[in-house]
């Protein structure tokens, strides 16, 4: 049966390591951050190593799906596609421009981006679709759905954990960013997902608790068991990389000078 | 005359089933509302998947399933697939065009005693605000046969309204034509026809079926898809046919088949036989609350004969 998927997967990985593409990835999110739209850079900069080690375990692999559902975060997906040569232009130069691609949520009409994204839960139901079908198919394809804390508010994130687990779909990996901010401030101080470890073990996960920023932690995470669906806690940062944005839930969206965005970049670390 | 055997939801099962003899590609995602002796599930139950109560999910898998080029088939009742799923479908079928077919019974007040919970009279006008889905509401069981065949061979996602349990003594429609063509259920007798009766769904098909026998100068077509594109479609075999139009659907108002039509042929004037706007909160059968709703033979006979300035031919 052939597969309806676009031609846009990465290329045999360079010599690059996986820390110099996710600065470099790093200094894309802050140039879109200075664009006149601005960009949600504070997930993009927590949720970014997560995209980069990702793509580099997975990104060739035809059988395997990754969606990000917290698709705020467009910025560090842009940025993620293009540092692996996956889309073709630099997203900073027409983010959020009137004609452009790149708009403020992942936009499916690119490379690399097979479901639109930002209206959050959504994306994790569809990287259980894909991981049903390859199930059904009989590949050893995976599911991948990257998303965050803030959207385990969303009541279609538990109703496709309950199918997950009914239909036993051990090849669905789902990465939760844990980087503790939302829109409005910090998740505790709005709706605390509290014991996220054992709610996910009662839907049937393996729960794996790694640091978020940690490349070879999320790559060695990022594995199916053969038996249960995966969860990993990845505890980041939101503004990560960014003194002056790591913690602050006001990172959650930022439009910042030329000026600035040049500083932000030579200061990361 | 083909007769009836089955009702559409239990034609729809039967020819999926027989669908997915040959077209390994076609999976059936049920959502806790399939019923038991599921044919699709006793002959294909690798391909038949119970995703239980969890339409926006269920909707959303399938968009994977279809992603990944399986063709699903997700079926719940209309006021689960239309309403509580709607940003699953106005995303995955609207806006990405995933070929995902979504299979509604329970259609406008088909739920009878069941209540308003599980009645769907504005979904027509939400699917079809979301754009580029194709819209069949079948009649009978060979027109819904025929429906599931053309979307199972489409690449475009499907919204197919069905109603419950009733079955009726299925259109003549040519061998070869698709149901995406008008058809003409019964022409004027005399000449050019005063007035057009448009029907959409079962039970509008069947009033109009009763009264165009009684009104010589009213013709009588019936539409299968009522999406925006077959509409705009139906405009010049439907002004080949009169000038005045009394579409007979089972919705409200608003957005409905003949709030678009109107749009799209100012020149017309184009009337409305539909569910009104109060709630169906009354028990009955599926007629019954229509009839509390105003829909029935009655009231669209006077509708009729007021519209035909009481000449015509009763």
């Amino acid at each position: 049966m052939e597969q309806s998927i676009s031609a846009y997967k990465v290329q045999e990985l360079p010599p690059p390591s996986l820390a110099d593409r996710a600065k470099e990835a790093r200094k894309l999110i802050i140039d879109m951050a200075a664009t006149p739209t601005g960009c949600h850079i504070g997930g993009s900069l927590s949720v970014i190593d997560l995209l980069i080690a990702a793509y580099a375990k997975y990104g060739h692999d035809t059988h395997s799906s990754i969606i990000l559902s917290k698709g705020h975060a467009a910025a560090g997906l842009y940025a993620a596609l293009y540092v692996y040569g996956i889309l073709p232009s630099n997203p900073a130069e027409s983010y959020g421009k009137q004609g452009s691609l790149y708009t403020g949520h992942p936009n499916h009409k690119l490379p690399g981006i097979p479901f639109a994204t930002g209206s959050l839960g959504h994306g994790v139901a569809y990287a259980a679709g894909w991981a049903l079908a390859q199930k059904l198919r009989g590949t050893e394809g995976l599911g991948i759905a990257i998303g965050g804390d803030g959207e385990l508010q969303e009541g279609l994130i538990w109703e496709t954990a309950q199918i997950v687990q009914a239909q036993s779909l051990s090849n669905f990996i789902y990465i939760v960013d844990c980087n503790g901010g939302q829109n409005d401030g910090y998740v505790d101080d709005i709706s605390p997902i509290r014991n996220l470890k054992e709610r996910f073990e009662a839907f049937g996960f393996a729960v794996r608790e790694i640091d978020g920023h940690q490349h070879d932690a999320i790559f060695d995470a990022i594995t199916p068991d053969g038996e249960k669906p995966i969860a990993i806690l990845a505890r980041t940062i939101k503004g990560k990389g960014v003194a002056a944005l790591e913690g602050n839930p006001d990172a959650h969206y930022a439009k910042i000078p030329a000026n600035l965005a040049k500083r932000w970049k030579v200061s990361l670390s | 005359m083909t007769t009836a055997t089955l009702s559409g939801r239990d034609a729809y099962k039967d020819e999926l089933a027989k669908l997915a003899e040959t077209e390994e590609r076609i999976v059936c995602l049920e959502a806790d509302l399939g019923g038991k002796n599921h044919p699709f599930q006793t002959r294909h139950p690798e391909r038949f998947l119970n995703l239980g109560i969890a339409e926006l999910a269920g909707v959303d898998i399938a968009a994977g399933l279809a992603e990944a080029g399986y063709v699903p088939f997700i079926s719940t009742f209309a006021a689960f697939a239309a309403l509580r799923a709607a940003e699953s479908v106005k995303l995955s079928l609207g806006y990405m065009g995933k070929n995902v077919k979504l299979v509604a019974p329970y259609g406008g007040v088909s739920g009878g005693w069941f209540g308003t919970t599980h009645h769907a009279l504005e979904d027509i006008a939400v699917i079809q605000s979301f754009q580029n889905i194709r819209i069949a509401c079948p009649h009978g069981e060979e027109e819904t046969r025929r429906v599931i065949r053309e979307a199972a061979a489409s690449t475009e996602p499907y919204y197919i309204r069905l109603s419950r349990n009733d079955a009726f003594e299925s259109l003549a429609r040519a061998s070869a034509s698709s149901c995406r063509e008008l058809l003409v259920e019964r022409g004027a007798v005399h000449g050019r026809a005063k007035l057009c009766l448009l029907s959409v769904g079962e039970q509008a098909t069947e009033l109009c079926k009763a009264l165009t026998e009684q009104f010589e100068s009213v013709v009588h077509a019936h539409a299968c898809y009522v999406d925006s594109q077959s509409l705009k479609a139906y405009v010049e075999p439907l002004q080949s046919l009169a000038d005045r139009f009394l579409v007979v659907e089972e919705h409200r108002a608003t957005g409905g088949t003949a709030s678009y039509l109107a749009l799209i042929m100012p020149e017309h004037p184009v009337y409305s036989h539909n569910c009104g706007e109060q709630w169906p909160m009354y028990g009955g059968s599926h007629a019954e609350v229509l009839a509390d709703l105003g829909f029935g033979l009655e009231p669209l006979r006077q509708q009729i004969q007021s519209l035909l300035g009481g000449s015509d031919d009763i």
